[in-house]
């Protein structure tokens, strides 16, 4: 592999990381605290390409710097970034994960002020399924979710949550009753806002349980910014 | 290029060959014109998914692996040879614990090790002691702690199990190789060939250098993890936990596979709550040690001789430390 060719591999893994982190694009793939280490990092990248691009161009004696030819993979992510443009995950991702929520330790406080009250699915979760919905009672919540098909028939309403990047993403679900006619049938992946209320039955205390909610209203809206929890 | 070799006479009798530069650009033609026929490939759930966790992966670990370029290749460039040897003890069988301690000053994942360890063992530093520092930086460093603390609030004594299994494992290695390791199997990576004009220089093109290489391993290692993660199925899990001796496989393997940032591991680890204690414990002790885009990376960067052989024992002696340093603290 000719200096050249190293250089611009450089430049080209350095400006995907950049174009990626410089907009909300990035937010597909890894949490909100990486950005400012993928702006620098892939700022390195492009100095570090720029910088050999000219040394090569000059012709300036570097020793015998064989690069190695697997360096030819990093166009991979490269291509894969640049146009393919990979979506966050979506409804395959969350009917693969069998464990909607776990044990919770600590004793859960009352929800915040607000009527609606706007909150994540995981928290929703959380507190019917491991609290028996006690902080749920009589309060109206907002829900930004995705659809994702139920096997037995309908959707589940759907968010993933990262711990580090969506290599580990794990889904929360929820499943919506007394849908208006309109929304039974949507298709995966629609993004929806739901107002409504927690109701007993959607079962308690296990790992898979999926809590309900009675729908009041129902809305489509724009995937957002952070598609994640 | 054929004019280092051939000079420039014998250059302008030649036909012109397309070389490496060319082919980039041929390449980079035919993906933009054959751009919609590839997005109507990955169209497919189950390939974009794959598509978005390889992506991810990929981006999640450059940062760290920018940090290991640039911390191996200030070694090289900057920190004369002499320093490791009045750093480390003359006796190799101490300098294995000595160097084993010394990851837990540096604060990155194991993708910045291994270049480091690399750099390390080109300025003179023993091989087993590099492997003892290899192994044990990316698990004890006080980040991956704290995040362990943090993942498991109900149950502190993980952290120092993990802790106590990790630097075990990482010294009991670095004497094995010590013992057993024939200088054959690895490649010490060289440096003399990186030499600039000045320290800035060398340090330059060792970063760059580091990079392109260390980045193809991660690429595969990444390729490999989106592929098994999108193919395994989840309820194989389930099945698996319920025998606690296969658990502790199992979720040992599964950490090779799933090849997570030892940053991040722990909050997977308590996330499978299915599982015992000492099986996450092996979750956390094998994975920042072991897993694919490692076994790629070492296998680049030392030679794939050293890979098959140091691999397989790692994974098998991290798992003996992890069931006994469970056993005495977490049951």
């Amino acid at each position: 592999m000719t200096r050249e060719v190293q250089s611009i591999i450089l430049l080209l893994v350095g400006s995907a990381v950049v174009r990626i982190s410089w907009g909300t694009t990035y937010l597909n793939y890894v949490k909100e605290v990486m950005r400012p280490w993928l702006l620098i990092s892939g700022a390195i990248l492009v100095l570090l390409g720029v910088l050999a691009l000219i040394d090569a161009l000059r012709r300036r004696p570097a020793g015998h710097a064989h690069a190695p030819g697997i360096a030819w993979l990093l166009l991979l992510p490269v291509v894969t970034i640049f146009i393919v443009a990979p979506p966050a995950l979506g409804a395959y991702a969350a009917a693969r994960d069998v464990t909607n929520s776990t044990p919770v330790t600590t004793s859960l406080a009352p929800l915040p002020a607000g009527d609606p009250v706007a909150m994540y699915l995981s928290d929703y979760v959380t507190r019917a399924v491991w609290d028996e919905g006690r902080t749920l009672v009589g309060r109206q919540v907002e829900l930004t979710g995705f659809v994702t098909a139920n096997p037995a028939g309908g959707w589940w309403l759907t968010r993933l949550q990262l711990l580090c990047c969506a290599a580990d993403a794990f889904a929360s679900k929820i499943e919506p009753v007394n849908l208006p006619a309109e929304a039974v049938t949507l298709p995966e992946n629609t993004w929806v806002t739901v107002l409504g209320e927690w109701v007993p039955g959607g079962g308690t205390g296990t790992e898979n349980s999926i809590p309900l909610l009675q729908v009041r209203t129902i809305t489509e809206v724009l995937e957002p910014e952070n598609p994640y929890d | 290029m054929t004019t280092d070799e051939h000079g420039p006479t014998q250059f302008a009798q030649r036909s012109w060959r397309p070389g490496p530069l060319e082919y980039l650009a041929i390449g980079l033609v035919a993906l933009l014109l054959g751009q919609s026929w590839l997005v109507s490939i990955f169209d497919q759930p189950a390939v974009q998914t794959g598509a978005t966790i390889f992506v991810a992966i990929i981006v999640q670990a450059l940062p760290f692996l920018v940090l290991g370029v640039l911390l191996s290749a200030a070694i090289a460039a900057f920190v004369p040879p002499s320093v490791w040897q009045k750093a480390l003890p003359k006796n190799q069988v101490l300098a294995v614990p000595v160097a084993g301690a010394a990851g837990f000053v540096l604060p990155g994942c194991e993708c910045a090790s291994v270049p480091v360890a690399g750099s390390l063992m080109a300025r003179g530093v023993a091989p087993a002691a590099a492997l003892a520092f290899l192994l044990s930086a990316p698990a004890i460093n006080p980040i991956v702690l704290v995040s362990t603390f943090v993942a498991f609030p109900g149950n502190p004594q993980m952290m120092v199990a993990r802790l106590i299994a990790s630097l075990a494992t990482s010294i009991i290695m670095g004497w094995l190789w010590l013992r057993f390791g024939k200088a054959e199997w690895i490649r010490i990576p060289r440096r003399d060939h990186l030499v600039g004009d000045s320290n800035w220089h060398t340090f330059r093109l060792t970063a760059a250098h580091d990079f392109l290489h260390a980045g193809g391993f991660l690429v595969i290692g990444g390729l490999t993890a989106a592929v098994i993660n999108v193919v395994i199925p989840q309820e194989w899990l389930a099945n698996v936990a319920a025998n606690p001796l296969l658990a502790i496989v199992g979720l040992a393997l599964l950490a090779v596979i799933l090849s997570i940032c030892s940053e991040a591991d722990a909050f997977v680890a308590a996330s499978l709550t299915q599982f015992s204690l000492t099986a996450r414990l092996a979750f956390l002790v094998v994975g920042p040690m072991i897993d694919l885009k490692l076994i790629s990376m070492q296998s680049g960067i030392f030679g794939r001789k050293f890979a098959v052989r140091f691999a397989p024992t790692t994974f098998v002696v991290a798992v003996l430390l992890s069931i006994l340093v469970g056993w005495w603290l977490l049951t």
